[in-house]
């Protein structure tokens, strides 16, 4: 009996005592949480936002550059494993751009978990006594910088869908604003990264930056300033606001004698960094590869610099066969050294030619031309002898942009061809792939059931 | 002050002992016996309880009990597991002895209820399935514990995800539960919370397939020795899992492991030998010109037709060279069991040796138990088992993969039969120039390997703390833990075709998981006879702890030859996860029994777990059930229908469970990003829901048992209907707010269906015996709310074929692109589905089917036979995607048309491009088990060994010999994602499943 009553007792003592039934909320043993910024954030938090912030900023890139590529027909994303990345990006068959389109939802929501940062950034550093106000305005002007030229690839690729522009609230996000009014905010964003980053004191950066940035010449506020008008200038063009553009271009980091290759960069490495998405190993034996679109070779000048820089080609083709139809790539990217090499997301060269349109558009004929010229000289093709109407230099830059800028992350040629309407299989090399031309992307089809959903509830 | 109240309480207690004691000591007679079976062997063992109280005793080891009785008129209940009880009149008799007969049915095994309690089959008010170590494994030795469910269990849907040694099997009770879990069961094994995950190995990210659901992992239920259990008992829904509270949604299997008997120590040794073959195999197309013309495209064809002509018609089959081998396979066991009336044990150790039919591939289990039972005193029993398993198994490269080739079937879907792909003499690989690796060097030097280390400790006291003559107080108490600890190693060495393209040629990941389950829980059972009424109220209290800690390493650009993380270029940490979670609950049931013919229960459980919204908030699951035994009562008795039925059982059950969430649902945490030497932190794509509740099922449940002819023919039918409610969906946001998803309670499910098993002993003479059962069940699933719009998820999209998750529709209905006419230019349905996509199929079956035979004949030959029937559910077969685009189908040439194009161009619908493409069927009958065993007679025994031998059974068994499908993959049973309540059925280039043979030698001393 003994026995029995001391285990019964035991027992019964452990479950009585308070602990048995109590349990503690758990706290997150993998992460920091969210919360814990949106208030008197340290600066070492904050810090580390800003380095989230550059790495979403790169987040776009691979799925960009491919789908953008492919659209514009400067490249080919070969890949044996899967053949949607041929058949449903280049429209084979009959295939159309629907909201349940292979794989291009990257393409908008990348952009957007960048911009989700970027605010969370403003948010944590104006809710802080942290920092003084000068560094709070040059680290909110630099979220700003990002945050539009994040919320510009989204507005390339829905076009005239439109975009949403207010999505602070998450449960409750803006309208759809069509494209000139997005855009329109979009410069209201970068102008007020432009105004706050004038009055954010001087010298560096309050924070560090990789070297992306502070490699390039980009780590002191000044010259963050004139990166985010290098993106105004980008923009104005696309507003086919010129002088505009070209204000821009002058306040920004061009150059007219100094390298076309300056400019912010996209950083890579090894783990726990990302690899670049872009390299390829030359020559490798792989059945998965980005490829030179052969019309761009094909249509190439005689000794174009550009085309033996940018260009290598292998000895032996990748090729697929998607739907019956087979694609072949002789050549593959040549711009990088190796799997940690950086990749420029503005270069000077881009304000070249951006300073050579808006010239042409206004007039100013032999500025144009100059401009021309200096691309010209520096791909080895000589002077441009052609005929000096606007039409005649804008077809010439549309030609030049298409070898200076392939395969940049953006999608130059599909873009630049869409915004002269010449968005056509005159343009358009569609012979090989039997594909079709799109000219935007749908807007998805989580965006549609999201305002579906927004009737009901 | 204290001590003097103390005493005096004290000797009031005695004083009244006393008393009590004084008042029964009037009447007492001593009452002895034998109890015996049918053949005159002594039954060791068994109850012996004057009915309508609580006094009760067990025979010794050599039949005899002794009981004193305290009344006059008493009468004796004798009953044992497998013999049919026998009430009999004392009247003056000093000496009662006994002779039970076997029971052919099962209706006086002992199930399970409550948390503590168990109640006889006859008086179960639910469909409890039991399946016995017999039906488990007494036909062939079947690699896994869940593999050897097939056919034996109405109401589940089981799904293998491939044949790759380990295991791996999906096992869906009525339906699924939950839209986010897996809906796989709890797994109890002797009181202990086992471990059934799935633990990362980090293959799907050096094979490229994508996230860990690609890993093909083993589930660690594969860890368990089949051969230990006694009995499994499987609680199919909430209204008879509803005492498991927070983690019984889908069902809960209670595992007991065999235990000593009192007696003659006994020592049993098996082997099995034998040998795994595929299960099926296609063969590829051969190719001619003219088919290479067709097929490569033009700057291609020239260097296709030289490498054609240089093989001169020599050809290399490598779907036979990989899949089409023979594995040997061994089992050994030994098993020692005994004891006396106060102590018994059990101990077994086994060795399971277990080769893949793809090379170097293949399944080791040593497993060692001991079971020990105990008893203290009269009053308190310990039970104690202790199990270590050491398991090494190698999955090989198979199912998915993106860029790496590192999939055998993936891979040589593109090798035409006429390049050769083997090493020269020298040993090197020739590169593929079709694929992206070379298959054969994957398979001779990549590795997969998991080796895991695992503890599994119950305990298990029996109290009894108040004894009197009508009723009885006990306290169970069970406590244990599950330590499983478990590496695994997943490596492509630098020199393989695929590395040496990468800037980092050599990838190599090393995983360590700890999983650490420990219970404790503690229960009162009061069981008190008021007349004829026998009531049991039982309460107690329970606390669970899971504890998972993993962490992954990788490292890549290794140097020659080398394994170690550190001889690496790159070197990263690959992932590292903390999780810990805590449930507490607490639960009271009563339940009341009137003479064997109406049976009531009612019951509560409390639950909270720290995987909930708010962790201490106690969410509440009710139940309750009534069965009537009709053949009991004396209208029937008398009546002219006792001679055929003999059981006549309606019953009816109600109960509530829940389904948590996953850990991490509460979080909304800032990840860690690296970006050029710098640490950032992101804002997560997921948030959480601070606010999260459990998922919640309420399951309605109506039968009938029906034993005829004493208990020769069986019926069962069962009809469910479980709604669960608040299930987890993952709310998509818009896209633009940069945020994915937030986890909301808003979809509502509804799986309805019947089970009917009929069994029966069709033929019982001495010299033949036969006896059969028929299992059919059909489950069907709906999404009655969404509560968000309708939207497609899982697989790969609707160009090849996705899930629907639209409200009116099951979640598992695949939907896809199809042309919107047929070949007749008609219109095809909508169908009403508002995503934009097609029905093309759904992957639950219109219902299942199995037959089971035991048949005895000539008193010593045993024949098994076990038939599965699988009707409707279809698959998304993407393996004759990969044949189609590497012109390997095997019919691709062929044009059954005869239309100029061939076959491999034009599936399904013109204009040929859809999903319907890959939508298929998947209906298959198959022989699950067969087996012919031979007992030597006793006597001729004794002859030859002097009566050391007691037994010695030999014989010839299979699994799965024989599958009858006009599928067209390997299996019509795959899962490329593993264990997947919605997106199972996706067939990749799978592992191929076996057919085994074994030849048995039992030998028991």
């Amino acid at each position: 009996m003994k026995n029995i009553n001391s285990v019964f007792v035991g027992l019964l003592l452990l479950m009585s005592s308070c602990n048995f039934f109590t349990l503690d909320t758990p706290n997150d043993p993998n992460n920091p949480s969210l919360g814990s910024v949106s208030q008197n954030a340290s600066r070492t938090q904050v810090q580390n936002l800003v380095t989230g912030l550059e790495s979403r900023h790169r987040d776009y890139l691979f799925t960009v550059t491919a789908l953008f590529g492919t659209l514009g027909r400067e490249l080919w994303y070969l890949n044996a494993s899967d053949p949607r990345w041929q058949t449903d990006w280049l429209g084979m068959n009959g295939r159309q751009a629907t909201p349940n389109m292979f794989g291009y939802l990257n393409t908008y929501q990348q952009p957007y978990f960048a911009i989700r940062q970027a605010l969370t950034v403003i948010d944590a550093v104006n809710n802080t006594n942290t920092f003084t106000t000068e560094e709070k305005n040059a680290i909110s002007g630099f979220s700003k910088t990002l945050m539009a030229y994040q919320y510009l690839i989204v507005a390339m690729g829905q076009y005239e869908n439109g975009i949403r522009i207010d999505v602070k609230d998450v449960q409750n996000p803006g309208p759809f604003l069509p494209l000139a009014e997005s855009l329109t905010q979009i410069k209201r964003i970068l102008d007020e990264g432009n105004t706050e980053l004038g009055a954010g004191g001087t010298g560096n950066f309050p924070l560090r930056l990789t070297t992306g940035f502070t490699g390039n010449g980009f780590g002191t506020i000044a010259a963050l300033r004139q990166m985010n008008r290098a993106i105004a200038a980008r923009l104005a063009v696309y507003r086919q606001d010129w002088q505009g553009a070209l204000d821009a271009v002058n306040a920004s980091f061009y150059s007219a004698t100094g390298s076309l290759e300056a400019g912010p960069a996209h950083t890579y490495g090894a783990p726990p960094d990302a690899f670049n998405p872009l390299f390829f190993v030359r020559n490798a034996a792989v059945s998965t590869l980005l490829v030179v679109h052969p019309s761009v070779i094909n249509d190439t000048i005689a000794g174009d610099a550009r085309v033996r820089a940018k260009f290598f080609r292998r000895t032996a083709p990748v090729s697929v066969t998607s739907d019956g139809t087979p694609l072949a790539g002789q050549y593959q990217d040549n711009r990088y050294a190796a799997n940690t090499s950086e990749i420029k997301f503005f270069r000077n060269e881009e304000l070249v030619l951006i300073a050579a349109e808006a010239n042409a558009q206004l007039n100013k004929t032999p500025e144009a031309v100059a401009a021309i010229n200096r691309i010209r000289t520096a791909a080895g093709i000589g002077n441009y002898t052609g005929a000096t109407t606007k039409e005649a230099l804008i077809d010439e830059i549309l030609f030049q942009r298409r070898y200076s800028l392939w395969g940049e992350p953006w999608g130059h040629r599909w873009v630049d061809l869409r915004r002269y309407d010449r968005l056509n299989a005159t343009n358009v090399d569609v012979s090989l792939d039997r594909g079709t031309i799109f000219k935007q992307l749908a807007r998805p089809q989580a965006e549609v059931n999201w305002d579906a959903y927004v009737q009901t509830r | 002050m204290f001590k003097s109240t103390d005493s005096s309480v004290a000797k009031l207690a005695f004083a009244m002992g006393m008393w009590l004691l004084s008042v029964v000591a009037v009447a007492q007679t001593k009452i002895g016996g034998t109890v015996k079976s049918g053949d005159g062997s002594p039954i060791p063992g068994a109850n012996v309880v004057v009915k309508g109280t609580t006094i009760g005793t067990v025979s010794g080891a050599d039949g005899t009990y002794s009981i004193t009785l305290r009344q006059n008129n008493a009468i004796l209940v004798f009953s044992s597991i497998g013999f049919q009880s026998k009430e009999v009149a004392v009247g003056n008799n000093s000496t009662v002895d006994v002779t039970l007969t076997e029971d052919v049915s099962n209706l006086q095994e002992v199930v399970v209820t409550g948390l503590a309690s168990s109640i006889k089959r006859s008086n179960l008010a639910n469909a409890v399935a039991t399946i016995s170590a017999k039906e488990l494994m007494g036909t062939t030795q079947i690699q896994t514990v869940d593999n050897a469910f097939y056919g034996k269990l109405a109401g589940v849907n089981m799904n293998t995800n491939g044949g790759a040694p380990g295991g791996g099997v999906s096992i869906q009770l009525r339906g699924i539960s939950s839209l986010v879990g897996a809906s796989q069961p709890l797994y109890i094994i002797d009181g202990v919370y086992a471990n059934n995950s799935v633990n990362r190995s980090g293959r799907a990210s050096v094979t490229g397939a994508g996230a860990e659901t690609q890993d093909d992992a083993s589930n660690r239920i594969s860890d368990i020795n089949p051969n230990d259990i006694e009995n499994v008992e499987v609680l199919k829904g909430p209204s008879a899992a509803a005492i498991y509270g927070t983690r019984a949604n889908a069902g809960v299997i209670i595992i007991t492991t065999k235990r000593g008997s009192a007696g003659k120590t006994k020592v049993s040794f098996a082997q099995d030998y034998g040998m795994a073959t595929p299960q099926r195999l296609f063969g590829v197309d051969n190719w001619t010109e003219a088919k290479i013309n067709t097929f490569f495209a033009a700057a291609r064809r020239p260097i296709e037709l030289e490498r054609f002509r240089a093989a001169n018609g020599q050809t290399w089959d490598y779907e036979k060279y990989f899949y089409g081998n023979t594995a040997p396979l061994s089992n050994t066991r030994l098993g020692i069991s005994g004891g006396n009336d106060k102590t018994k044990f059990f101990i077994s150790g086994a060795l399971t040796d277990e080769k893949g039919i793809i090379r170097r591939t293949g399944f080791k289990r040593y497993s060692l138990r001991a079971n020990i039972d105990h008893k203290l005193t009269n009053d308190i029993t310990l039970s104690v088992g202790s199990n270590y398993i050491n398991t090494i198994s190698d999955r090989g490269f198979t199912g998915n993969q993106n860029n790496s080739g590192a999939s055998i079937g993936y891979n040589i879907a593109y090798v035409p039969n006429y390049y050769n792909l083997f090493a020269d003499e020298s040993g090197r690989y020739p590169d593929n120039p079709y694929f992206a690796e070379n298959p054969v060097a994957v398979t001779d030097r990549g590795i997969n390997n998991t080796n895991v280390n695992r503890f599994i400790q119950s305990f298990n006291l029996t109290a009894n703390l108040y004894k009197s003559e009508k009723a009885l107080l006990k306290l169970v108490g069970q406590g244990g833990f599950d330590y499983t600890q478990g590496t695994t190693f997943v490596y492509l060495p630098e020199d393989l075709q695929y590395q040496r393209a990468q800037g980092n040629p050599g990838d190599v990941i090393w995983g360590k998981t700890e999983n650490v389950n420990t219970n404790l829980q503690a229960a009162l059972v009061y069981n008190w006879n008021i007349g004829k009424l026998n009531l049991t109220s039982q309460a107690g209290a329970v606390r669970l702890n899971f504890r998972e800690d993993r962490l992954l390493n990788r490292s890549r650009g290794l140097a020659g030859g080398q394994t170690n993380l550190r001889q690496g270029t790159v070197q990263e940490i690959f992932d590292q996860r903390f999780q810990s979670i805590t449930d507490v609950g607490a639960f009271v049931q009563q339940e009341a029994n009137w003479d064997d013919k109406i049976i009531a229960t009612a019951g509560v459980r409390w639950d909270k777990s720290t995987l909930i919204g708010d962790a201490n908030k106690f969410w509440a699951f009710p139940k309750a059930s009534l069965a009537i035994n009709l053949a009991n009562f004396d209208f029937i008795r008398s009546s002219s229908l006792s001679s055929v039925f003999s059981q006549i059982k309606p019953r009816v059950a109600y109960g509530e469970t829940a389904g948590v969430p996953g850990f991490g649902t509460t979080f909304t945490p800032l990840n860690s990003a690296n970006i050029g030497g710098l640490l950032g932190s992101v804002v997560t794509t997921a948030a959480g829901n601070a606010a999260i509740e459990p998922e919640r099922a309420g399951e309605l449940e109506f039968g009938l048992d029906l034993g005829l002819f004493n208990n020769r023919i069986q019926l069962e039918a069962t009809y469910y209907d479980k709604q669960t409610r608040s299930n987890i969906q993952n709310l998509q946001l818009s896209p633009a707010v940069g945020i994915s998803t937030i986890p909301t309670n808003l979809a509502q499910l509804q799986n309805r269906g019947v089970e009917l098993s009929l069994g029966a002993t069709i033929v019982q003479k001495e010299k033949f015996r036969w006896s059969s059962r028929v299992l059919w069940w059909k489950n069907d699933i709906l999404l009655t709310k969404l509560g968000i719009p309708a939207y497609n998820l899982g697989a790969f999209g609707v160009t090849l074929g996705t899930f629907l998750y639209q409200e009116g529709f099951s979640p598992t209905t695949i939907v896809g692109t199809r042309p919107a006419r047929d070949a007749n230019d008609t219109p095809l349905n909508t169908d009403k589905v508002t995503t934009g996509a097609f029905v093309l199929g759904d992957n639950q079956p219109d219902f299942q089917m199995s037959w089971n035979n035991e048949i005895n004949f000539l008193k010593n030959f045993d024949f098994n036979m076990l038939w599965h029937w699988k009707k409707g559910g279809d698959n998304i077969n993407l393996t004759e995607f990969l044949w189609d685009g590497g012109g390997t189908s095997p019919d691709w040439d062929d044009d059954d048309n005869n239309d100029g194009v061939p076959n491999g161009r034009q599936r399904g619908l013109a204009p040929h491009n859809g999903a319907d493409r890959w939508v298929q069927d998947a209906t298959y009958l198959r022989l699950r088990e067969a087996a012919l065993y031979y007992t030597v007679p006793t006597s001729s025994l004794n002859k030859w060994f002097n009566n050391k031998i007691s037994r010695v059974k030999v014989g010839f068994s299979c699994q799965n010999p024989l599958t009858f499908t006009k599928y067209r993959g390997y299996d019509p049973e795959t899962s490329t994602f593993g264990l997947q309540a919605v997106a199972s059925g996706v067939d990749i280039a799978p592992y191929p499943t076996q057919r085994r043979f074994f030849g048995h030698l039992v030998v028991e001393f």
